[in-house]
This record gives structure tokens, sequence and C-alpha cells, in this order.
């Protein structure tokens, strides 16, 4: 095809909008409101995985989790697995001492909302944990104020506590909270220490938790079932290029002291912030799947348009087409005009979905919270795309005004 | 076409002494050879032309003539190279026409082939300059030496002063002469016109017509189809035909 061919197509294109402007100006719109709908998918979920990304970065170190249930992000777990043997404090010891790549490990038990007062003041929400000294180091978060547990808190089974700042906050607003006597579930405390702010995760706050010694939270709760109480484990290797091969130790040590036959599989469960990942990457391959599809089916609908606008564009520039043949039109100029005046239209419809789209994808950003990201890859989507409804649902109807007799093109009225 | 079934018609004997009906005469622009075209309509075989033979010289100004339905139109199609005949031997300028696929006759139209039709089948939304560069934009002629042709062509139909406009701000006198541009742009060896002042009054015809004699002065070779007699007339020879066979071929002038 020269140059002289595809300009004659592109001025037909030019003329049947002109002359067609609301007719072209639906189908225009058809075609963009699939191609928004491409990138404003596109852009929600490359929002959400960076915002993701990001979210796992902020946690700090690239400690591993480990308990007796598999990894999951917010799906309880099943039977079988709340069945499972718990792990120990011996399991703990054995990972400290036999896994030559990790430089800590951080035991906690967790209750998800315990009562505490202070004078007259309560709150009802803060996530009780008990732990040891190596939960600082493990999880990279340190006192601001006071002290945290030490080995004569373990010894001892003191009731002591340190607070996170949104509790340190609600109880303590305006006066120091150091050497306060508290009460957590009707058991008095001291307050020891206060911790300093993680921030939020995913616009949950990370810092209404208090913190008790594990042996403190054992005397108390000793026997209390899950999912009330849950115990896990918190390991940080030396450092990120340690990750899997301490996640490795871990699993053999844990398969032999849990007696598992080989072929067996882990009745345990071990996660790192990249497994985190992928297990949310899962999740968002089903949601991008259902974006997919709903995409698919706005430019299904744009391409319906683009044929449909085609094949009446054809019957009415039959005798056209009759004339051009007569002087000398191959069917492959006929059916290059009518693509390209196809793919004119299209294109100008992804275009103009590309600008809302991006646009869509700026409102979202500044009204909502919910992140949206246009990625440079997906303006060449946006646009290949177009091009390509242009192609697929134009060629049927070039092809019918290509193969059209000239004849009977010329007799036609 | 009643007489579709008929071996021989009275006409035929006429015909036979200036045309061979086999070998076609190479030193003729059109050669025509013992042509049939045969239309399936549902499960009847009609013959729209039965053993059509006639040679055009180079330089000849003809029409063809004949009542509707006598075969005429798809004795016009044949000769345009819009069709190809369900029988016998078409040669136009020593190329062998009958056997060429869709392709090759676009691309014979293009060079060999000037139309003129009845309703000047100009394109509605393009200037007259763009309506006469079709045919080249199709020959795969450049932009610059198009130009320079279209307007050469519109010069010599004297619409030197018409060129950028549009189909609807011209006569229909001026429109058949830009159809007439389009035609010849391309230097075709034949000119072909179909009923070229059917959607023109008389003063206006007759203004078409003398362009025709004067293309022909200059060389040109013209076909016109009409039922017109007094259209006929103005050629140098008149080829009539009736249901599917020529019954005259005839010199005038």
């Amino acid at each position: 095809m020269r140059l002289d061919d595809i300009k004659e197509s592109a001025l037909m294109a030019i003329d049947t909008l002109r002359t067609n402007k609301l007719r072209s100006s639906l189908t225009i719109l058809g075609v963009g409101v699939g191609v928004l709908t491409v990138i404003f998918m596109v852009a929600i979920i490359q929002g959400l995985n960076r915002a993701f990304a990001d979210q796992i970065e902020s946690l700090g170190s690239n400690t591993i989790f480990v308990s007796k249930f598999e990894p999951s992000f917010g799906r309880p777990p099943g039977p079988d697995e709340i069945h499972r043997k718990d792990l120990t404090m011996d399991d703990v010891e054995a990972l400290r001492t036999e896994a030559p790549s990790i430089v800590g490990v951080s035991p906690i038990h967790r209750m998800l909302s315990a009562t505490m007062r202070y004078q007259d003041k309560q709150t009802d929400t803060p996530i009780l944990l008990g732990v040891t000294p190596y939960y600082e180091f493990v999880q990279t978060q340190y006192v601001a104020s006071g002290r945290f547990v030490n080995d004569i808190d373990m010894q001892d089974r003191s009731n002591v506590v340190i607070l996170g700042v949104d509790v340190k906050q609600a109880l303590f607003p305006y006066e120091d909270a150091i050497d306060k006597e508290v009460r957590i579930e009707g058991n008095p405390y001291r307050v020891i220490g206060v911790m300093e702010p993680l921030g939020n995760f995913f616009g949950q706050s990370r810092d209404n938790s208090i913190f008790i010694p594990l042996t403190t939270f054992d005397k108390y709760y000793p026997d209390r079932p899950f999912p009330e109480v849950v115990f896990f484990v918190i390991v940080r290797p030396r450092s990120r290029a340690f990750v899997k091969p301490a996640m490795d130790e871990i699993t053999d040590i844990l398969r032999r002291r849990r007696r598992l036959a080989p072929g067996e599989p882990n009745n345990f469960g071990i996660s790192s912030q990249d497994s985190l990942l992928d297990v949310y990457n899962q999740l968002t391959g089903a949601t991008a799947l259902v974006l997919t599809s709903i995409s698919f089916v706005a430019l299904m609908i744009g391409g319906i348009g683009v044929m449909n606008i085609m094949l009446v564009s054809v019957t009415e520039r039959t005798k056209e087409i009759g004339v051009r043949k007569a002087v000398g039109a191959t069917k492959l100029n006929i059916l290059s005009q009518f693509l390209i005046e196809a793919v004119v239209l299209t294109a100008i419809g992804g275009v103009m979905g590309l600008m809302a789209g991006e646009l869509a994808s700026l409102l979202m950003n500044a009204y909502s919270p919910l992140p949206a990201y246009v990625p440079l890859w997906a303006i060449g989507l946006g646009v290949g795309i177009s091009g390509a409804v242009g192609i697929v649902f134009g060629l049927w109807p070039a092809w019918k005004a290509a193969r059209l007799n000239p004849i009977d093109a010329l007799r036609w009225e | 076409m009643s007489n579709a079934t008929l071996t021989l018609s009275p006409w035929e004997t006429e015909v036979k002494p200036t045309t061979p009906l086999d070998g076609h005469d190479p030193s003729m622009l059109i050669s025509m050879r013992n042509i049939w075209k045969t239309y399936q309509m549902g499960t009847e075989s009609v013959h729209a032309l039965h053993g059509v033979s006639f040679d055009i010289p180079r330089g000849e100004y003809i029409a063809i003539i004949g009542p509707s339905g006598s075969g005429k139109s798809t004795l016009m199609n044949l000769i345009g190279c819009l069709d190809t005949p369900s029988q016998g031997e078409y040669w136009l300028n020593g190329k062998n026409v009958s056997e060429m696929d869709d392709d090759e006759l676009a691309r014979i139209r293009n060079q060999e082939v000037g139309f003129v039709f009845q309703t000047f089948n100009l394109l509605a939304r393009a200037t007259a300059l763009h309506n006469v560069e079709l045919p080249l934009i199709y020959g795969g002629i450049g932009a610059a030496q198009r130009h320079e042709m279209a307007k050469k062509a519109l010069t010599a139909v004297e619409l030197t002063d018409r060129m950028m406009h549009r189909p609807n701000e011209l006569s229909g006198g001026q429109r058949q002469r830009v159809a007439i541009a389009r035609a010849l742009v391309n230097r075709p060896s034949i000119l072909l016109a179909d009923e070229p002042t059917g959607a023109l009054d008389s003063h206006t015809s007759n203004e078409i017509m003398d362009l025709f004699e004067r293309l022909h002065s200059e060389g040109n070779t013209i076909i016109v189809v009409t039922h017109e007699h007094d259209i006929a007339a103005r050629a140098h020879r008149v080829v009539s035909i009736r249901d599917g066979l020529i019954e005259k071929d005839e010199r005038i002038k």
C-alpha cells in the first residue's frame, strides 16, 4: 500500500466524519468508553499494586511470619488448620539456635481486643500482645520513652505494659503514661514504656496495641482458644538476601520437630513479605480477570458500534465504490480504504478514551482513598486496542465493500 | 431474448463478411470474437449476448445503439472491462481481457478505459480536481504529477476556473465535463460513454456532443452507448444491437 492510498483513505474517513457528525461522534464515544474502561481498570489494578507494594515496604524489615495457620489475606482458617498442633516455645528455641540465616526470633501471643482502664477512662479496642525482649529488634519497632520488656520481667511474670501510641493518646492524652497504674481485663499493670509510632497499613492504625511479657500473658490466659488468642512467631533473617534460605531452614526445622514424613505437606504456615505479595497477587489476579472481562465487554460494544457504522457507510457509498472500481480501484484499494476509515474512527475514540481514563484516575487519586496509576504501557495498550478494534470490526464491512460487483454497485441508487 | 435458442439469426449473415469469426485482428484496438454472455436466472439460462463479433480500429468514433433489453448495456460492460464474457474472446489494445481476474480487470480499466456515465458519478464531496485525480491515484501516480495532469485535463474541457468547485456547485454540463476530464486524464485507449447526455437538456447535450467530436478529432477513440438516434447520428459508425446480436453495423460518415 502506498502513502497516497492511505491519504486518500484518511480523506475519505474524515469525509465520513464530517458528513455524519452525530453518527460518528456516537461511534467514537462507544470506542472511547471502551478504551476508557480499559485504561481505568488498568489504572485501578496498577494503583492497588503499587500502593500494596508501598505498604509492604513500609512494614519495615524483611521479616518472616510463622504460625500453624496457612498464610492468608483475610480468609479465615479452615477447621483442619485450627486443629493442628500448636507451635511451642521449644520450637522457637530450636529456630533461634539451629537456623544460621536467622538473627532474631520473636514469639507473640496475640489477643484481638482487650479492655484497658486508667482511672475513669477505658478503651476496648487495643490488641494485646504477649512478647519477649526480642520483639523490638525483630520488628524494628522500639520504645520511644521508658523501656521495653526485659528478661527480669519475663522471669518474674511482672505485670508491666508498654503502650502503643494510639492507646497512650486514648488514656493519657495530656499526661505522661510511665509508672501509671492501669487495668487490663481487670488485672493491674504498671506502664513502663510507650512505643514509637508505626503508622497505618491500608488505613488501619498499627499503633493500637499494648505489649506485656509473654510469660505474664501465659499466666493470665493459659488456655484461651483460637480465634481469641493466636500464637505466632516473627523471624528476622540476616538481611533481605537471607529471606529465602531462612524460610528453608525454618521449614526443615519445623518439619523435623513436627515429625512430618517426606512428601507430607507442611502443617504450619510460613510467609514473608514477598509471599504476602504473592497471596495478594493471586487475589488481584482474580480481580484483574473480572476487570479485564468488563473492559473486554465494553470494547466489544464499542466495536459493534464501529461495525454498524461501517456497514451503513458501505451501503451508503455503494455507488461511490462502483465509481472507484470503474476508474481502477482494486479489491485491496477498497478494503484498505474502509479499514483505514474504521481505524481513524477508533483511533480518535482511543485517544479520547485515553485522555478520559487519565483524567478519571487523576480524579480518583484526588478524591478517593483508592489509588490509581496509569503506567506508560497502558497508553500504548489503549492506542493498540483501539486500532485493533477498528481492524477487527471494520474488516467484515470493508471486505463486503471490496467484493462488490462494480456493475451492480454503479447501478445502485 | 426470446429467440435465445435460435442458432442462426437473419442478421448474422450481414455481419459475418465484415468480421471474421475466428482469430482476432491484432491491428484493431478492440477485437471481439463470438462473445456470449449468459446469466443464470434461477434455473433458467438467459443469453444477453449470443455470439457478437466486431472490431473497432484506433481513432474511431462509434455509437452502439439499441432499445432497452437489447444487450447493449451488457456489451458496454464487457467493452468497459467491468465484466468478462461467458464465452468468446475480447482483445483490447493487444490484451486478452476475456481471461482476466477482478484485479487485472481493475488495472485494465484504470489504464485503457475512460468511463463517462449518464449520471456523471462524481464523488459528491470531492472537488473537481480531486475527482479528476481519482484514476491517477489508483494508477499510482505521484501527487505533483497528478495535479499537473488533472489540471491539464480540466483545461482541455474548459473548466480551468472551476477546479476547486464541488459537483453541487457545478451545472449538469460542467459536471459531465468534469467526468470527461476524469475519463481522459489517464490517456486511456477508449473513451466509453453510457448515455452521456441522458441527464442533460438539449442545449447542453449539444455542447457535450461537440466536445466528443473535438476529442475525436484530437485522436481519441470514442464509443457512445445510447438509445437516442440523434446522439448516435453524431458518430461515424453505428452498431445496432437487438436481442443480443448485432443487427446492423454501418459507417455513416
